[in-house]
């Protein structure tokens, strides 16, 4: 694989010459591949920094939790942040719908004091009176029930196992859009690997042939598997806020790049205005075709405001985090950290992508926008290919490390909640350490399997991941933290109900069995908007009130368990 | 035997509490403003605020920073700072300490 790279960068100037010379379109270039061979061993030197940092202790606890040590910065600029995936899809939803996207991504405004003000302090609090290093440890010793830590690692995997085969996708994809030659911009999970080009590999006795989407596929995994072997839990975040940083850096420079060829965001604004329609610039938003959704009527842009801001709180690698803060003082900086950091990525991102639709007024694949423009208004700047490359590093890093911190939480539910509960007990350091190693080569192999030849519905059962996994915990988490009456009955059927729910509603709108509402994105997978709010609003919900009656219905928990949680140590 | 409740688990609460509050009233604002001055009007009439529509600016941007601004002041004097605690080793029977 090594030998591949170094093969491809030897013959980057040609390719550069002809691509600016006979295209009109601008070319990824050397730029691009030198800044993602250079994250690529910045990740490894992570790993590496990371393992060192974690050999003391015993192993579950510095591998998977890095020994309950995180920092304010690195606790802040990873815990809520969503996903590579999210943080792409974004500029193409400005291009296409305008300004009305300031409101559809507007919650983010409260997100950091919500992911850490609500439940931050005390989870970390009942992850160290539970001594549990992953979320179905702490909700089994927390309610003392094995019934419910087997139901939590079970819906942990569900969902992990398939938002992470996406990632491996999009990891792909975007390896082959950093192809020096490459005129492929698109960085999106949808995206159809398109480039045709084959390579020859000769092994002892066959040649295998492979297109550079395959190619990509397993340098891809190859990498994230082995720096997140090396590093693991520790490795993953501080990766996360390598990229978080260099993705700041990288907004601020489009930020600045692209106001002045636009000559201000008024203009910019007026210009894209005629290029659109009234939409553009009011609610409920501008769709380019006629008789499409209506992008976020006001029951959309409600549900939304409740989406980010809770959905945040209730990711499983987001919990993970905060469990594994070092001491309140580190989540209290992490809110202003991130409030901080929050305004100036989000607001200039609408900015740049307003600018775009200005500059760039007719992109057929608008998931390409903030590529095209970052070439586009940095190609006459000295060494622009640098910044551009500098910039679109960024949304390659935000995969592979969305990639190393599902790997991480994949793996711990496996060997903490099964290997150890179930199988091996007993098992020291050298057995955990393999298991753990061998759990992540084989989703890594796995993944790899199931992206070879991408299929379609894999991408339904994505987008009810991420809603799924908030309707799943969240309200459940909460009870565990606050409720002293919450019971081991009641958590199981909010978790249970919560899932079924958004299932049920995402069912109901993909399969077509009652007529759509026409509101909302347009995608392939719609779920069905009951009464015109998305699905995690009702299955937030129903988790809360079948939470809560079954808790009333059943008998209190045991008094000394909960005294154990809740009150002060003598 | 009463045993007293953790300050860490009163202090969280009453700041999660203050918080869902804080979400309410951002809420409130936000969607107030912007579906009052942006939905449905007409271009002609549009007006602008330091290049941001005016609706934008008054419903997003504004209190985007006062949220901001809301979140630095709720980190540097609101929020309490506690003992965590050591980790419990024997959790349960199972003596998973790694």
């Amino acid at each position: 694989m090594q030998n591949f790279l170094l093969h491809s960068i030897e013959h980057l100037p040609n390719c550069w010459l002809l691509s600016a010379a006979d295209l009109p379109l601008p070319r990824a270039g050397y730029g691009t591949t030198m800044m993602l061979v250079l994250f690529i061993l910045g990740s490894v030197w992570i790993g590496v920094m990371a393992n060192r940092a974690t050999r003391s202790g015993g192993f579950m606890k510095g591998f998977f939790m890095g020994n309950r040590g995180l920092g304010a910065w690195a606790l802040a600029l990873t815990a809520t942040v969503q996903s590579g995936g999210t943080f792409m899809g974004f500029p193409s939803l400005v291009y296409n719908h305008g300004w009305i996207v300031a409101l559809w991504i507007g919650s983010y405004m409260i997100v950091p004091l919500t992911g850490f003000g609500i439940i931050g302090k005390r989870l970390a609090h009942l992850s160290r009176r539970t001594g549990a290093i992953t979320v179905p440890d702490l909700f089994r010793t927390r309610f003392n029930s094995p019934a419910i830590g087997l139901t939590c690692t079970v819906f942990l995997l569900l969902y992990m196992s398939f938002l992470m085969f996406a990632q491996f996708k999009a990891g792909a994809i975007v390896l082959q859009v950093a192809w020096p030659d490459s005129s492929e911009l698109a960085m999106t999970e949808d995206v159809v690997p398109v480039s045709n080009i084959t390579y020859d590999f000769d092994l002892p006795g066959y040649t295998v042939r492979l297109t550079r989407y395959h190619v990509g596929l397993l340098l891809f995994s190859t990498v994230v598997v082995t720096y997140t072997l090396i590093g693991g839990f520790l490795g993953a975040v501080w990766t996360d806020l390598f990229q978080s940083l260099l993705m700041f850096v990288g907004v601020m420079i489009l930020l600045y790049a692209s106001l002045t060829a636009a000559g201000g965001l008024e203009n910019a604004t007026m210009t894209s205005l005629k290029h659109t329609g009234p939409g553009f610039v009011t609610g409920p938003g501008y769709s380019s075709s006629v008789g499409a959704p209506d992008f976020l009527p006001l029951s959309l842009a409600i549900s939304f405001f409740v989406i980010w801001v809770w959905g945040g709180v209730g990711t499983p690698a987001g919990l993970v985090r905060l469990m594994a803060s070092q001491d309140t003082a580190v989540i209290r900086k992490s809110i202003y950290l991130l409030s901080l950091y929050n305004m100036g990525i989000y607001l200039p991102l609408i900015v740049i992508c307003i600018c775009g639709r200005a500059l760039i007024p007719d992109l057929e694949k608008t998931d390409e926008i903030i590529p095209r423009l970052a070439l586009m208004t940095t190609s006459k700047w000295p060494a622009g290919s640098i910044v551009a490359g500098l910039i679109l590093a960024a949304p390659f890093g935000a995969v592979m490390a969305t990639v190393s911190s599902y790997l991480v939480v994949l793996s711990s539910a496996i060997v903490r909640d099964i290997y150890q509960r179930f199988i091996n007990p007993k098992a020291d350091r050298s057995h955990l350490r393999i298991a753990a190693w061998g759990t992540m080569v084989v989703a890594g192999v796995l993944s790899v399997a199931m992206n070879w030849n991408p299929v379609q519905f894999l991408q339904v059962f994505i987008i009810f991941s991420t809603s799924g996994a908030a309707a799943t915990f969240l309200i459940p988490a909460i009870m565990a933290c606050y409720w002293r009456r919450a019971n081991a009955p009641g958590i199981l059927v909010s978790m249970i109900s919560g899932a079924l729910t958004v299932l049920l509603l995402y069912t109901i709108g993909i399969q077509e069995w009652l007529p759509q509402i026409p509101i909302g994105a347009q995608t392939s997978f719609r779920p069905y908007y009951l009464l015109g709010f998305d699905p995690l609003l009702w299955g937030l919900l129903t988790s809360s009130i079948l939470g809560i009656l079954a808790t009333m219905l059943t008998s209190p928990p045991d008094e000394d368990l909960v005294s154990r949680m809740f009150d002060v140590i003598e | 035997m009463t045993r007293q409740q953790d300050p860490v688990v009163n202090s969280s609460f009453r700041e999660a509490i203050l918080v869902v509050a804080v979400w309410l009233i951002a809420m409130l604002w936000t969607i107030t403003v912007c579906y009052r001055m942006g939905y449905n009007r007409p271009v002609e009439d549009l007006k602008f605020v330091y290049g941001f529509p005016d609706w934008v600016f008054w419903g997003v941007a504004v209190p985007w920073c006062a949220c901001t601004v809301v979140s630095c002041f709720f980190s540097a004097f609101l929020f309490r700072d506690g003992h965590l605690g050591e980790d419990v080793e024997d959790a349960d029977d199972l003596g998973l300490g790694g």
